[in-house]
């Protein structure tokens, strides 16, 4: 038997923006053992929570991440108003559902653009990351914001958009959704990403389950599940259907992130055709009273949980969130031994780590 | 209003998360409450299809063990170790054990999360 390593993988380490180690032990270049070790940025925005009141929570939960901060504010505000409960307009519902979308579309492209840098794809990672700053400018120009937004509010959104920005907003997002498509076709079929990817960090559909995965990671190994499948918002509305692979490789990750960005632009495309007139807001009454309610939706990386007990008072008495990254990680301990100490970074990045969200 | 929670002894913890593991049930989260002088604790699944949500729900005194559901489902390692940290939770056999250090540092207070005096103190005070 060949000695074995133990050698740190991080916290600074270019696959990961943000930090988080890998205690890897191997033998030769083969993992036998992964140990993770997170807590190098967590921030204890819970117990902030708890101290802040609850409209100020909003914008604290949207700086759990930068990348999903439209859909924690939204479900923030969503399992806040399951404590009333107060019924959203359905135009805020709608406006809601297409920032969310927006946000899982440009979400999706800069994980495509690091996925090919990663490769070494350089031409490629600019030109996902050149078609996401159209994405960014709708953001910008719906919401006044391009990353944290702050636009819904307890009881529905603060802006609404015109029929000019729509109009602008399906322009873009047709052209957006053309370039995708085309740079898709070379990213999917091109010899050295399959030859990365297939058949690395595989699991299989029972171990997804098991290991609590989530979001395209958990779809790619065959499972429907899906947070916009509870048909909330406006999804109800879109005949939406969850995407899914079943190979649960690398490869199958990759795929289906791939398919649910063009889907994103089509649930986009569909919502604001069907996004009825009215009222964008309802003004909640009162403080969120004695109760606690659970809330999930599905950010780019897979399903949020949020979490909420009311007392009564202008102040929570406690607020949780699961976040997508959180869940995902123990899978790790199951797909990297076994693997090629190059195929680490490869499936780590597979995974699309969110770290700010795991250290909420 | 939470639908579908069950409130359980500690003792059942064990037998009852082995029955969503036998119904192929995935394991979301699991939320520790602190009730002043006990914890309350919420392990919630997703059933499928249909996506449904059930809960686990047991209270402890501060001082009880719980034990861990990682030999059932290795999904929960996190969510145990950050309660036995942030709530002190007393988690017993998990089958990582970061030892009350995954998101604390050693000099960190200590169960932070609590809202009784305990809260707050620096770790070794």
């Amino acid at each position: 038997m060949a000695p074995r390593t133990v050698a740190p993988f991080g916290p600074q380490h270019p696959v990961f923006p943000e930090p988080i180690q890998l205690k890897i032990t191997y033998e030769d270049e083969k993992v036998v053992n992964v140990v993770p070790a997170i807590g190098y940025g967590h921030r204890g925005i819970e117990k902030a929570c708890e101290l802040n009141e609850y409209q100020k929570n909003i914008y604290l939960c949207e700086r759990i991440c930068g990348i999903c901060s439209c859909i924690h504010g939204i479900s923030y505000c969503e399992v806040v108003e399951r404590l009333w409960p107060i019924d959203v307009p359905p135009r805020a519902k709608y406006l809601r559902t297409i920032w969310s979308e927006m946000s899982r579309t440009h979400s999706h492209l800069l994980w495509l653009g690091l996925m090919a840098d990663a490769f070494g794809f350089e031409s490629m990672f600019m030109q996902f990351w050149r078609i996401r700053e159209k994405v960014l400018d709708l953001l910008e120009m719906t919401t006044g914001q391009r990353v944290t937004h702050s636009v819904s509010v307890i009881g529905g959104v603060r802006r609404d958009i015109d029929d000019e920005q729509k109009k602008k907003c399906i322009k873009v997002l047709m052209e957006v959704r053309k370039e995708s498509e085309a740079l898709i076709n070379v990213f999917i079929n091109d010899y050295t990403v399959k030859a990365r990817t297939v058949g690395k960090g595989v699991l299989t559909k029972e171990q997804a389950i098991a290991l609590g995965c989530t979001g395209p990671h958990l779809r790619a190994s065959g499972v429907k599940e899906d947070c916009r499948m509870q048909g909330l918002q406006a999804y109800g509305d879109l005949g939406f259907e969850p995407i899914v692979e079943k190979d649960g490789d690398s490869y199958a990750r990759s795929v289906v992130r791939c398919r649910e960005l063009l889907q994103a632009i089509d649930l986009q495309l569909e919502a604001f055709s069907k996004m009825p007139e009215g009222e964008i807001a309802v003004r909640p009454k009162g403080n969120p009273p004695a109760n606690e309610a659970f809330y999930r939706a599905e950010q780019p990386r897979g399903e949020v949980v949020y979490y909420a007990k009311g007392n009564g008072t202008r102040n929570l008495e406690r607020l949780h969130v699961r976040t997508p990254t959180y869940a995902n990680i123990p899978s790790l301990l199951v797909m990297l031994p076994g693997c090629e100490l190059p195929d680490v970074p490869v499936i780590i990045h597979s995974l699309d780590p969110c770290i700010s969200c795991t250290e909420r | 209003m939470i639908e579908n929670i069950k409130e359980i002894k500690k003792d059942e913890l064990l037998a009852e998360v082995k029955k969503f593991a036998d119904a192929k049930a995935r394991f979301v989260t699991a939320v520790c409450n602190d009730l002043g002088d006990k914890l309350e604790v919420t392990y919630f699944f997703n059933m499928s299809p249909g996506m449904e949500m059930h809960g686990l729900r047991i209270t402890v005194g501060k001082d009880e063990e719980v034990p861990s559901t990682t030999g059932i489902f290795l999904a929960t390692v996190l969510v145990e170790n950050e309660m036995k940290e942030m709530f002190g939770l007393k988690v017993k056999d998990i089958a990582i054990d970061f030892g009350g250090h995954m998101l604390l540092a050693q000099d960190s207070p200590v169960t932070p999360m609590l809202k009784t005096e305990a809260a707050g103190r620096k770790g070794g005070e």
